[in-house]
């Protein structure tokens, strides 16, 4: 338990801390941010609770907010991503997952493990830039900064999964 | 309560959910000055819009209260309606034409109000009995004048009342003439229709048309001239063929005949006595 929460802890700072001195850097052709620490989440078992993944969604977006000067943004984004996560685990884990599978490409397989790192990541997207536009009269460039900041995002979860599964 | 515990056991998710949601979108509208921009103006768009609301709801619940008021306003200004137009009518009341003439041609002449005590319309010689006599400086040959028109000629009279030979009398005639044109003949009532009477002697090649007015001539001492008699309805000739006889609808219906008033010229007795001089003069010689 104590390690499970040590492990988090750790994979919450290095998230955080990439997202404040590498990832906050990049704005792709203007629009696209990487915002991977939406990592996070993927890394919750099967059958967490799922307060207690809100709650860490919560810190986790609320320390990348302070960080990225974005108040509020990153923590609301994470907390409805947090919030469908392990009913959307629960349904897309094998059939004969153990009880408390950790979600990865090996436990899940490659293509389940990619939708629900989809799923989860647009809808940290959506909301992430919804919250920042807070308007939909430039629709256009909002779609674009979510479309491409959600690819880039979505590339480097499936990334940090490959290389952490090998 | 048990049941309550449960509930918010089975959704505690959902609580922490909610309220975890609530505090991150305290701190972007807190922090975020474009979002909080947004927040404010939508907030004040919405409370205003609730205000408004709010206006209307209190302004339907208080409608009973208005429309009683407003009726009672109503109901205040309806009555000072009636007053004014009440006044407004005793101050205009002879605002046509003949009115106005009728009561301009009264002007200088002694006017003693009198009220109808029995009046009869139906007869071929009606005569109208009114309440005032010798006493009140009531003489006969004195005219008598309604609202509208002529009422006839005082006949009797006795210390309190006297009786007056109206138009509608068949031995009443009397000199008129007509507005426009200026010609004149003997009015009569043919003993028919008590609205009508008929105007004799009109020369042939005066120039009339119906709904020309007739009004006294003053070529006697009883009535000044100009006072309003009725208007031309129909145009006939003569029994000789030499004159027309128009049919003159009156001014005055008989019919309803309460207040008149007797007139009574400053030099009329002072003119009799010379007429009466002139015909034994005339007689003598």
């Amino acid at each position: 338990m104590l390690i499970t929460f040590l492990q988090r802890t750790l994979w919450l700072v290095a998230l955080v801390a990439l997202q404040m001195m590498v990832f906050n850097h990049i704005h792709f052709l203007g629009y696209a941010t990487p915002l991977p620490y939406v990592y996070l989440l993927l890394l919750f078992p099967l059958g967490s609770n799922r307060s207690a993944v809100m709650a860490w969604g919560f810190v986790c977006g609320l320390l990348c907010d302070i960080v990225s000067l974005t108040p509020g943004i990153g923590a609301a984004a994470m907390t409805m991503a947090a919030f469908i996560q392990p009913p959307l685990l629960q349904l897309m884990a094998p059939k004969d997952a153990v009880e408390d599978m950790k979600p990865s490409m090996r436990t899940m397989g490659f293509w389940p493990y990619a939708r629900y790192a989809l799923i989860i990541t647009a809808v940290f997207a959506v909301t992430y830039f919804a919250a920042t536009a807070f308007n939909f009269f430039h629709l256009r460039d909002m779609g674009i900064a979510l479309a491409s900041s959600w690819a880039i995002t979505y590339a480097l979860c499936m990334l940090c999964e490959a290389v952490r599964s090998k | 309560m048990r049941a309550l515990l449960e509930f918010i056991a089975k959704f505690y998710h959902w609580l922490v959910f909610v309220a975890l949601e609530v505090a991150a979108t305290m701190l972007i509208f807190r922090f975020n000055n474009y979002q909080g921009s947004v927040w404010l103006t939508t907030a004040n768009t919405v409370v205003g819009t609730l205000d408004s609301w709010e206006r209307e709801a209190i302004r339907f619940v208080h409608l009973g209260q208005t429309n009683t008021e407003l009726t009672r306003r109503n109901l205040r200004l309806e009555q000072n309606v009636a007053f004014l137009r009440a006044r407004l009518d005793s101050l205009t009341h002879d605002s046509t034409v003949s009115e106005r003439l009728h009561s301009q041609r009264m002007e200088g002449v002694d006017m003693l109000q009198a009220r109808v005590i029995t009046n009869s319309v139906l007869r071929r010689n009606n005569l109208i009995t009114i309440n005032v006599g010798a006493a009140d400086g009531v003489e006969p040959e004195q005219g008598v004048v309604g609202g509208t028109g002529i009422v006839g000629i005082v006949y009797m009279v006795s210390e309190h009342y006297s009786i007056v030979m109206p138009l509608l009398n068949s031995h009443f005639s009397m000199s008129c003439c007509l507005r426009d044109s200026g010609y004149f003949g003997q009015l009569k009532w043919d003993g028919k229709d008590p609205f009508f009477a008929i105007l004799d002697d009109i020369p042939r090649h005066a120039r009339f048309k119906i709904g020309d007015i007739v009004e006294t001539s003053g070529f006697s001492s009883i009535f000044p001239k100009g006072l309003f008699v009725g208007r031309v309805s129909a145009i006939e000739n003569s029994d000789d063929g030499l004159s027309y006889r128009l049919r003159i609808h009156l001014g005055i219906n008989f019919s309803r005949l309460d207040d008149v008033c007797v007139v009574r010229q400053a030099f009329q007795p002072e003119l009799r006595q010379l007429e009466e001089q002139a015909d034994s003069a005339m007689a003598a010689q």
